[in-house]
């Protein structure tokens, strides 16, 4: 990284010839929004000229003064631009110059330099004859909502839905059915329990664009059915850019608040990573141990016995610590440079380098935890608690992020080289009061208080190198990227105590809250993609059309490891008057003094340690063509060879018991599938367009989800299975969901990016995979994915984006932008859910054959009102979200539906620039306005609803200025 | 210009992934590695056994190994290395204890490493067993068996053991839990005598065959109150439960302590006759590995066991859960001392409709007694009967209530009928106030008592109850010990005068 740093400080350093100034412009065809390579570009008043790039991009240098420039291209209306101002040492950016195909009007067009400055209507255009139904938003419009992150930034895009502030998924479908890729390709998830990549870890000022598609055209990856979500890095500047900026953000609950929750960590904790500290201590990976046992049998001195003890970190409870405010900073540098003036030959060398720093408090002071059952009467409709676990967490979170990268352009050929680091590391304190409800099934009743400490380092490092050819004017174009990608993350030394409260003492009690345990976990990812996308323009019955044709090959590996440890007692007291846990591990309590020692519950090979790959060889064809005159048809089709190998076993065979399931690096899935696909878009009017699609997608089961692990939630409790494990009548043969999909929609586009479409949309889902509670296990909660009954889906979407103009001129500067989309789900239960459900079915109640698809939510909902004004540098936007109440765990029968109820996001922004250039900008936000809480409940027939979890995330505003120098 | 440019871009994305990655050693060549097998147990005085090393030499050197020995006679101490992997060969000692094989590889560039192998060398008439019990077996006097993991006795197969014999469970806990599992379908023919028990204790633990022949049955050397070393033993059947279902289509559910993974964990059917086989004469130490919070293995497990199967003569010390559980069922077991359990020392759930007959309870950290309700629709009753219970001792104190029923839609069917709790029942706090062990907060409600006796004064009769209720009908003050003790003179808890005076 350091090598880069330099390189790209030489590069700061030649700056562009002082006393001239530089235009930068791109041109596009105003229809379809792509960019017109070599088109002439004439400076009137000099005569001089230049010809677009393979971007549509050109740069000329100019001595200061007012220009015009002439567009010009075979086949488009001659474009000149008038009053284009030039300044000593500065760019002069025209992004966005459209060009009109050649009419009836063969005037020439003339328009004002300030005309052509908004890149919101540029990316509309994109939409309007992209072959696939995109949305997008760009960086402009990040930076109008003031948006940090990619995921509050992308919940502004039409049919997006935001889960667990970190999560994106379109159309109200679950995580399971979305996909993120970054710059074209994939990129591993951080989290092992989840598909998609987490969007808050993407500052917005490393983005260009993020755009989703909700359809599936044959050069995209199939594994996506609800939408595609790609973040596109910035690349070539248009302007040299140095820019800082800082951010603070209050919570009056979670800021200044002394209550706040934390422990003690390593002095890296503010850079996102660990010192060390939460390191596993020597030998404790080791097959035996040194414990009492291991002492008696031999194997180790009680010297060693105690050391071993004592190099566990002894803080096991969590403190109280006045939470600081919330700060972030940033840093961006950009340019780029003509090698050899203006002799387009040389090419012209881009860099871009960001660094941004980021550090939030958050901090829940009601958290509530909960398991509630239907009683085994049919008669009584209530749910009686099993357990309830009110608490407070607190978090803290940093995230780092470098991105650097260089590209070259020549006339015809573009290259790019951007590496990525992100380091996020998430400490998190939390305390509860746990009472278990001895009467309910399965429980063994007691009152306990717990401390929870944890800690998650991430870390994404990126490359991308891509390559994109011109070939003259044949018609052909090349892109290619190569990408690997290295992506870890650990829980370093998760702890979690828990002491058992009477009357007369306070105690752990191994049956009751459990004895003081400890997890590590780690996951490291390598993900490398190559792929070449060749298209070929030509021309069919006098129109433009493109034959696209390419292929990739992914690379996919994951090591995933578990190692957990228990504190024993070996004989003696187990009482704790003092009720704090940091007293447990004091050294008068350990081992051979006292009678505490740590036992090791991991086996020789770890049945919680696993090794996957993927490879997907994957090729396509598309064409793109008007086959009727209006009818844009795009035809495709993608073959993708996808093979799954697992080496994993479960805890009977690593035991050395040879009945046990061991599999060493076996094929868990392999299938080569087709995937076609058929897109319309007819145009009923030059504004108007009726869409129509069918294609077939896919949905992989994750790595985690095809493999014999067993993941317990420290806090809840709660236990993932894998699906290797047949188990009733689960035969442990997990296989990929596959989806036919069709698409209708209408829409009408207007001046200014205004769009109105009514879409309506159906699926079916063949063999659709849920997480299923596990009906047998009602000691403790067990889930596993598992294919379920057959699926299908069928919605409605609504979208607009208007400027309130048409009502009155005085309110031209405000806009109304919204989407909503109503999805009607069902799905097949299986014989053993509707058995289970069947048993606890109350009086007057009747369990149906199907039911609604678990994480699908019946509508979604996002509506905004802007201000937009940009002579005095004003931006404003309130903007509401809501995602209609939506089934998550299924039920088990003892234990109802869980669903996650409504949250009304109300959010509001303004941003205003201030100075004669309007280089500084001061943005402030509201978000949470309503103060809504995030509730997830159990539902059942007749009954009230009891809370399964509940966070109050509050009101919070933040503060930024940013300038750019 | 390209091509170089192309190339230039690799080059630098290479410098940007490896530079963490410098080797800053001394040799161009990567030194060997070792690693050495996990603890491999052998018994004393076996010839002919070997361990493999997993070693590593850079593929363009070569390399030597030696071998040296503790407890055990190597006969190929030195070589040369071939391959991925090196094994020595070895005869063990006639030592009983640790040995160890250390193994250094020394590469041509004169680079070494090293492992260590430990072993554990047993008793000759040492045996592990790491495999489910998948036909019929017989574990043989004079003995002991190594459980090395959750060994299962499926569907179909019985395992007999003999009197004498000890089983003893590795150590470990979470999915490392050690345990004898019966499956349903299984049996156990456990049958030891007074003279002869069977033993189920942790490797720890140093008791021997020898021990049991000259009648010692207490423990060389663990505390009765360690517990939590191993697992315990669990015995499934197919006999009715009341789990949680209406009719009968969930009839069968997974036990506590096995974790979901594993289907020989399922118990409950609809025989309640069924025969799991015969257990007498055993006594069950130090175990209930816990494997997740709250879900621990008691010392013996009953899981919709049927009236056919045998249960007498039983011994619970120093279990971390519960001393004995029922989970629905219908066996009836008698002669039981439970001693020293980390939780409750009797508990019943799902509906179980045995009898407990003649039993001592001494001193469990939960309750004496946690009597469950049903969880269905499915109901009956289960009677306990003829027992001593000793709350509290000069060292230890029961840290829950002394009977623990359910009440409401769950209200617990159970007939208590002679039983004794011995004083004292109080324990004098900081204030020198008398503080009462306590029943069930709740009404008793289905719950009956006859002849239920407390040894305090009638007057104190009234601080039984939580929440100052009214004493149940059968209840009373005074009484006497109501087990009859002269057929528990054989337990560990009774060798060391643990039921003197009951």
């Amino acid at each position: 990284m350091r090598q880069l740093f330099i390189l790209l400080l030489t590069l700061i350093t030649l700056s562009v010839s002082a006393q001239q100034g530089t235009i930068r412009g791109t041109v596009i065809e105003d229809e379809s929004g792509f960019e017109v390579m070599f088109a002439n570009v004439l400076v009137v008043e000099t005569s001089g000229g230049t010809t677009t790039d393979l971007d549509g991009k050109f740069s000329i240098s100019l001595e200061p003064g007012a220009y015009s420039l002439k567009i010009s291209y075979v086949g488009f209306q001659e474009l000149t631009i008038e009053g284009i101002e030039v300044k000593a040492g500065e760019v002069t950016v025209l992004d966005n110059i459209r060009l009109l195909e050649e009419g009836l009007e063969l005037e020439e067009v003339v328009v004002t330099a300030s005309a052509i400055r908004t890149t919101e209507a540029a990316l509309m255009t994109i939409k309007k004859k992209s072959p696939a139904m995109l949305d997008g938003i760009s960086s402009s419009l990040m930076k109008l909502t003031g948006d940090a992150t990619a995921v509050e930034a992308a919940k502004r895009v039409t049919g997006v839905s935001i889960e667990g502030g970190k999560y994106v998924y379109v159309r109200g479908l679950g995580d399971r059915y979305s996909k993120t890729t970054m710059n074209g390709v994939d990129v591993p998830g951080l989290d092992p329990d989840r598909n998609t990549l987490q969007m808050d870890i993407f500052p917005t000022n490393l983005i260009s664009n993020i755009v989703v598609s909700k359809n599936f055209t044959a050069d995209m990856p199939a594994d996506f059915t609800g939408g595609l979500l790609n973040i596109e890095t910035k690349d070539f500047p248009d302007e040299k850019i140095i820019s800082a900026s800082i951010s603070l953000g209050y919570n009056p609950a979670m800021n200044f608040n002394s209550d706040y929750l934390t422990y003690e960590g390593g002095d890296t904790d503010f850079l996102g990573f660990d010192d060390g500290t939460r390191e596993l201590p020597a030998g404790a990976d080791a097959a035996v141990v040194p414990t009492p046992v291991s002492v008696i049998q031999g194997q180790f001195t009680e010297q060693e016995a105690t050391d071993f003890i004592s190099s566990f970190n002894p803080t096991l409870g969590a403190k109280k610590e006045t939470s600081l405010i919330d700060f972030s900073a940033s840093l961006s540098l950009a340019n780029q440079k003509k090698l050899g003036g203006d002799d387009a030959d040389k090419g012209t060398l881009g860099y871009i380098f960001s660094l941004s720093y980021k550090n939030d408090y958050t901090f829940y002071d009601d958290v509530f935890y909960g398991e509630y059952q239907r009683l085994a009467d049919p008669g009584t409709y209530e749910l009686e608690y099993a357990n309830t676990q009110p608490g407070q967490i607190g978090e803290r979170n940093i995230l780092v992020g470098i991105l650097g990268g260089l590209a070259y352009k020549k006339a015809a050929s573009k290259y790019r080289l951007t590496a990525m680091r992100l380091q996020n590391g998430e400490s998190r304190a939390a305390q509860f009061s746990i009472d278990n409800n001895g009467s309910a099934v399965g429980q063994s009743g007691y009152i306990a208080k717990s401390d929870n400490l944890e800690y998650n380092q991430r870390s994404l490092t990126n490359i991308l190198l891509n390559g994109t050819h011109v070939l003259g004017d044949s018609g052909w174009e090349i892109d290619w990227r190569l990408s690997p990608t290295l992506s870890t993350s650990d829980d370093p030394d998760i702890r979690k105590s828990a002491f058992s409260i009477s009357e007369t003492n306070i105690y752990i009690n191994a049956g009751e809250g459990g004895n003081p345990s400890r997890i590590w976990r780690s996951l490291s990812e390598l993900n490398a993609v190559g792929k070449v996308d060749i298209a070929k323009n030509y021309t069919f019955k006098g129109e433009d059309a493109k034959l696209k044709f390419g292929g990739s090959y992914t690379f996919k590996e994951r090591d995933y490891e578990i190692l957990s440890y228990d504190i024993q007692f070996f004989g003696g007291s187990q009482s704790f008057p003092s009720g704090n846990p940091d007293d447990i591990l004091t050294p008068e309590r350990i081992y051979p003094t006292g009678n505490i020692y740590y036992q090791t519950g991991n086996i020789e090979p770890n049945p919680n340690e696993y090794n996957s790959t993927v490879t997907n060889t994957a090729f396509y064809v598309s064409n793109e063509a008007n086959l009727f005159p209006n009818l844009k048809t795009i035809l495709g089709v993608r073959a993708e060879n996808f093979v799954q190998r697992h080496t994993g076993r479960d805890v009977t065979y690593a035991q050395g018991n040879e009945d046990g399931n061991n599999l060493d690096d076996e094929k868990v899935l392999d299938a080569l599938d087709f995937f076609p696909s058929v897109n319309l878009i007819y145009s009923l009017k030059e504004d108007m367009n009726i869409r129509a699609a069918y294609s077939r997608t896919i949905a992989r089961p994750s790595f985690k989800e095809l493999s014999f692990a067993q993941i317990i939630d420290p806090v809840s409790g709660r236990i993932f299975n894998g699906s290797l494990f047949p188990y009733s009548d689960w035969g442990g043969q997990l296989v990929e969901t596959r989806i036919d999909n069709i698409d209708l929609r209408w829409e009408l586009f207007q001046e200014r990016g205004q769009i109105f479409s009514v879409s309506g949309f159906y699926k079916s889902f063949d063999k659709p995979i849920e997480l299923v509670r596990i009906p047998e296990a009602q000691t403790s909660a067990e889930f596993q994915p598992r294919n379920v009954g057959d699926g299908q889906l069928y919605g409605v979407e609504v979208e607009i984006r208007k400027s309130l103009g048409f009502l009155s001129p005085s309110l031209d500067n405000f806009g109304v932008n919204g989407n909503v989309t109503f999805v009607q789900s069902e799905i097949d239960m299986t014989d053993s859910e509707y058995n289970a459900r069947k048993n606890f079915e109350r009086k007057g109640e009747t369990i149906e054959r199907t039911r609604e698809m678990a994480g699908q939510a019946p509508y979604v909902v996002n509506a905004g009102i802007t201000y937009k004004n940009l002579d005095a540098g004003l931006d404003a936007g309130l903007f509401y979200n809501v995602k209609g109440e939506t089934l998550e765990v299924i039920s088990s029968g003892l234990y109802p539906d869980v669903y996650f109820k409504p949250f009304h996001s109300l959010n509001f922004s303004i941003n205003k620039r201030l100075g004669a250039d309007k280089n500084t900008a001061i943005d402030f936000k509201v978000s949470n306005i309503l103060n809504n809480e995030l509730e997830r409940v159990y539902s059942s027939y007749q009954a009230e609803e009891q809370l399964y979890s509940k966070f109050t995330p509050g009101i919070s505003f933040g503060l930024g200025i940013s300038h750019q120098f | 210009m390209n091509f170089k440019f192309l190339t230039t871009l690799f080059a630098l994305s290479a410098l940007l992934v490896f530079s963490a990655c410098d080797d800053d050693s001394g040799s161009n060549f990567d030194g060997p590695t070792v690693t050495a097998p996990s603890l491999t147990s052998v018994a004393a005085g076996t010839t002919g056994e070997s361990v493999t090393f997993t070693v590593s030499v850079d593929a363009d050197l070569t390399a030597t190994y030696a071998a040296t020995g503790e407890g055990v006679t190597i006969t190929n101490a030195s070589g040369t290395v071939d391959g991925t992997s090196v094994t020595i060969n070895y005869d063990a000692g006639a030592t009983e204890g640790a040995g160890a094989i250390t193994l250094v590889v020394t590469d041509s560039e004169g680079q070494s490493a090293s492992g260590t192998a430990v072993l554990n060398i047993t008793n000759e008439n040492t045996v592990r067993v790491t495999g489910n019990i998948t036909a019929d077996e017989t574990w043989e006097a004079g003995k002991c068996y190594i459980l090395a993991g959750r060994i299962t006795v499926v569907d179909g197969v019985t395992l007999t053991i003999e009197p004498g014999v000890i089983v003893k469970g590795e150590a470990g806990t979470g999915p490392n839990a050690t345990a004898l599992l019966v499956a349903r379908g299984g049996t156990l023919m456990a049958e030891g005598t007074a003279d002869a028990p069977i033993i189920f204790t942790s490797v720890a633990d140093e008791i021997t065959p020898e021990n049991i022949v000259a009648g010692e049955f207490a423990s060389p050397n663990l505390d009765p109150d360690i517990n939590g070393l191993w697992g315990g033993l669990i015995v499934l059947g197919n006999a009715t439960i009341s789990a949680s279902n209406d009719d009968g289509q969930l009839s069968e559910v997974q036990i506590e302590g096995i974790p979901t993974s594993d289907t020989n964990g399922l118990y409950g059917g609809n025989d309640d006759t069924d025969n799991s086989g015969v257990i007498t004469y055993i006594s069950i130490r130090h175990g209930g590995s816990n494997i997740g919070d709250g879900n621990e293995i008691n010392g013996l497990t009953l899981g919709g066991v049927g009236s056919g199967t045998t249960i007498e003569n039983i011994e619970v010390v120093a279990n971390q859960d519960d001393g004995i559980e029922w989970f629905g069922g219908t066996v009836s077991v008698k002669n039981v001392v439970v001693w020293n359990a980390g939780d409750d020392a009797i508990d019943t759930d799902q509906a179980w409709s045995g009898t407990l007959d003649n039993f001592v309870v001494v001193t469990p950290s939960g309750s004496c007694f946690e009597l469950d309700g049903p969880e269905g629709t499915y109901t009956a009753r289960h009677t306990i009967q003829n027992g001593t219970v000793v709350a509290i001792t000069d060292s230890r104190t029961t840290g829950g209530s002394l009977i623990d029923v359910d009440s409401g839609s769950k209200a617990t069917p159970v007939d208590m009928k002679n039983i004794h709790f011995v004083a004292p029942l109080f324990v004098t706090n900081d204030d020198n106030e008398n503080v009462y062990l306590t029943m069930t907060e709740d009404e008793v409600e289905l719950a009956a008592f006859d002849n239920v006796t407390f040894d305090i004064a009638a007057g104190d009769l009234g601080n039984l109850m939580e929440q100052g209720g009214a004493v149940p009908a059968g209840i009373s003050a005074g009484g006497s010990p109501a087990a009859d003790v002269s057929v528990l003179s054989w337990t560990w808890a009774a060798q060391v005068g643990g039921l003197d005076g009951l």
